[in-house]
């Protein structure tokens, strides 16, 4: 095979999602009355970040074969800190900033290391991590409310130089600094090793451990980097188990619909951005078409699952089925 | 079209540029406003907003969050029924209904969105009374009127329009002080933990039966979460574990509070509740047997009077910041079927559809009649 035909299979789940993404978001703008100028582009930005990053988040513990039901909840739980402590001078603010995402950091690692030394399903760890992490979320803000600091804030829901949003250039730096290097280094090859075989690749000398334990850190850290800039969108904090698991769930789905294998060991974070940014657009596809509004839910859950379907679409290519549960 | 299409632009663009920019919007001015006797202030402190008159039609959105429950369903049906009436629909373009679930970003984006389309005025339900300062910042500097109702925003910029909750408490405790004149036992069935709807009714019926000059009542508290299913649950325990009450207070699930009492075998005693058409079927059918009830409610017919008073302050309007909705109250005798209850109609139906000040009455049938396929 040659080798832009192997990048090519190699990346047909992300591209499919980006192929989606455009075709969707081009329905939304050429049916919108204000067309494309900052502004539109803007709040679609700031919307679709916020979920873009938890997918990110989800999608690393995915690769490893496992799945990160706190993800929601850390993203909640970063919204109430950052309430509480991104406040004061700008100086302050960013220090504030430093140390919610650190705080992401830590309970991801704790994710992982009750996975990898406690042995257990990560589905269950994460369903009473994530409980722990909106307990701690409702202890900080027991009711809607706090603070940010605004110039921070504004700044990062803004634009740059009047055109690009403030927030997708967040999220470009986030791919180039934490996924690209990441995907290229030892424990990023490891997490996809493990996902597709965890014998072999302890076998082949795979560091197993240490890459689980940096898949759900990470996912961590950058989940709480989505709880900051939802802070930010908000300039207060809610302890809200709906949102926590809206997150979770819809994290889930974009992940999915960004061709990665729920199975492990196959996808990539940038598919996963741009599922997520697939599903923001059928919300938004309810502004540009007249639907009855008790027909709306309807309507999201059939276009959901045709993305999900093509999300899939790997299936299609391949020749054993059996080739899907390894 | 360009033109507009420029002004929406850099509409837009001013609305998102920095926020140390002096904010628009409203005028502050004193009372007292266009029509008080609808469009109440809610306390004597409550300032006066002015907007820069627009003519009509105009183009009104309602960003709903949540929409899962009757309450709310009901709600979207009464206000496509309110901007279908004659005298309104005159003053209407388009209409618009959005519903985003519990997701506070998906909201802000949806007002948002809403504002960089150019709407005239944007009804929300807020999923969270703080995290909309920033998009209130916005509307008021494009100039659109944003209407928050039921549940409110923590803001004095921006119109909200609600009932007094404490007001409701109050006219609860008011009946069971009334009809249990000499004290007694009562169980007070309350809403939702941690809303403040749910505290400030409590406050209110407290504020009656523990007055000072009351006479002694004792108060058995338990939580009903305003749903039929869990206030006959909870009522059912309180009664099996305390055989005798004198009153019931219901915040919401009268109709399974009611039913509780009758399947336990309790004698009907006074009852102040909500306003469910199951519980005022109940009420009139055994009002001879004891069961007198006071019906007060939180209507979702309020998305009519949050229609109108966007209308009226896109008008130019000086209008209270805070609106007092008067709050629809039917009491024993005066349940009449046709007229505040409806046999035909299913129990979870919200009754109380009729502002006399403010000129709206919705008919239950005009609501119900809005097939959900008609838009």
């Amino acid at each position: 095979m040659s080798d832009w035909r192997y990048h090519f299979s190699h990346n047909l789940g992300t591209l499919t999602a980006v192929g989606l993404f455009v075709l969707m978001f081009g329905i939304y703008i050429g049916n919108h009355e204000a067309g494309l100028n900052p502004a539109v582009a803007t709040t679609a930005a700031n919307k679709a970040v916020l979920l873009a990053l938890v997918a990110m988040a989800q999608t690393l513990p995915v690769l490893t074969r496992g799945l990160d039901l706190s993800v929601g909840m850390i993203f909640v739980m970063a919204n109430c800190l950052a309430s509480a402590i991104v406040v004061g001078t700008i100086g302050q603010g960013l220090a504030g900033c430093i140390a919610v995402l650190f705080m992401g950091l830590a309970a991801g690692f704790i994710n992982g290391a009750i996975v990898v030394y406690g042995r257990l399903q990560p589905i269950i760890t994460t369903l009473a991590t994530g409980a722990i992490y909106y307990g701690i979320a409702l202890w900080i803000r027991p009711s809607p409310g706090g603070d940010v600091q605004y110039d921070i804030a504004d700044f990062v829901t803004g634009q740059l130089f009047g055109t690009v949003p403030t927030s997708l250039v967040v999220l470009l730096v986030v791919v180039l600094v934490i996924w690209i290097p990441y995907r290229s280094s030892v424990l990023g090859r490891g997490a996809y090793a493990v996902g597709s075989n965890e014998q072999a690749a302890y076998m082949s000398g795979v560091p197993v451990d240490r890459a689980k334990i940096a898949a759900y850190a990470l996912g961590g850290l950058i989940a709480a980097l989505g709880g900051l800039i939802l802070t930010f969108n908000t300039y207060s904090g809610e302890a809200s188990a709906a949102i926590g698991g809206t997150y979770t769930l819809n994290s889930i789905a974009a992940v999915v619909i960004g061709g990665t294998s729920l199975f492990g060991g196959w996808g990539s974070a940038i598919g996963s951005i741009f599922g997520a940014f697939v599903l923001r657009t059928i919300e938004d596809l309810l502004f540009v078409f007249d639907l009855p509004p008790l027909w709306q839910p309807l309507f999201q859950g059939v276009v959901l699952l045709v993305a999900i379907s093509l999300g899939a679409i790997r299936v299609f290519r391949i020749r054993n089925r059996l080739e899907l549960f390894t | 079209m360009i033109r507009r299409l420029m002004r929406v632009l850099t509409g837009s663009v001013a609305a998102l540029s920095f926020a140390t920019a002096a904010i628009a919007g409203p005028e502050v001015v004193s009372g007292p406003g266009v029509q008080p006797e609808c469009f109440a202030p809610l306390a004597p402190e409550t300032k006066f907003l002015k907007f820069p008159k627009k003519d009509g039609p105009y183009r009104i959105a309602l960003a709903n969050g949540f929409v899962g429950n009757t309450w709310r369903i009901q709600m979207i049906k009464t206000a496509k029924a309110y901007s279908e009436q004659a005298d309104v629909a005159k003053d209407i373009k388009e209409f618009k209904v959005v519903s985003t679930g519990t997701d506070v970003a998906a909201q802000i984006a949806a007002i948002e969105n809403f504002i960089n389309s150019g709407y005239d005025a944007i009804l929300t339900i807020a999923v969270n009374p703080t995290a909309f300062t920033p998009v209130i910042k916005k509307a008021n500097k494009a100039g659109v009127v944003l209407v928050a109702f039921d549940n409110t925003f923590d803001s004095d910029e921006v119109i909200q329009v609600n009932e007094n909750q404490f007001q409701i408490g109050v006219i609860n405790g008011s009946w069971i002080r009334k009809n249990v004149p000499n004290g007694g036992k009562i169980l007070e069935i309350r809403g939702l933990p941690g809303n403040s709807v749910d505290r400030d009714r409590h406050l209110g019926i407290r504020s009656v039966l523990e007055a000072a000059d009351a006479p002694k009542y004792e108060i058995i508290e338990v939580v009903g979460n305003w749903d039929d299913g869990t206030a006959q649950k909870v009522a059912a325990d309180a009664i099996a574990v305390h055989k005798k009450f004198d009153g019931v207070t219901v915040q919401g699930g009268s109709t399974g509070a009611v039913r509780a009492l009758m399947d336990a075998g309790h004698p009907f005693v006074p009852v102040a509740g909500e306003a469910e058409n199951g519980f005022r079927k109940l009420c009139a059918e055994n009002a001879d047997k004891g069961l007198i009830c006071s019906s007060a409610g939180q209507s979702p017919g309020l998305v009519a009077i949050a229609t109108k008073t966007a209308i009226t302050a896109l008008q130019g309007e000086v209008m209270p910041q805070f609106v007092s909705v008067p709050i629809p109250l039917v009491e024993h005798p005066d349940f009449k079927a046709g007229v505040n209850f409806f046999p035909d109609l299913t129990d979870n139906f919200f009754n109380s559809n009729d502002f006399p000040p403010c000129g709206v009455n919705i008919l239950a049938t005009d609501i119900m009649g809005k097939s959900e396929t008609d838009n």
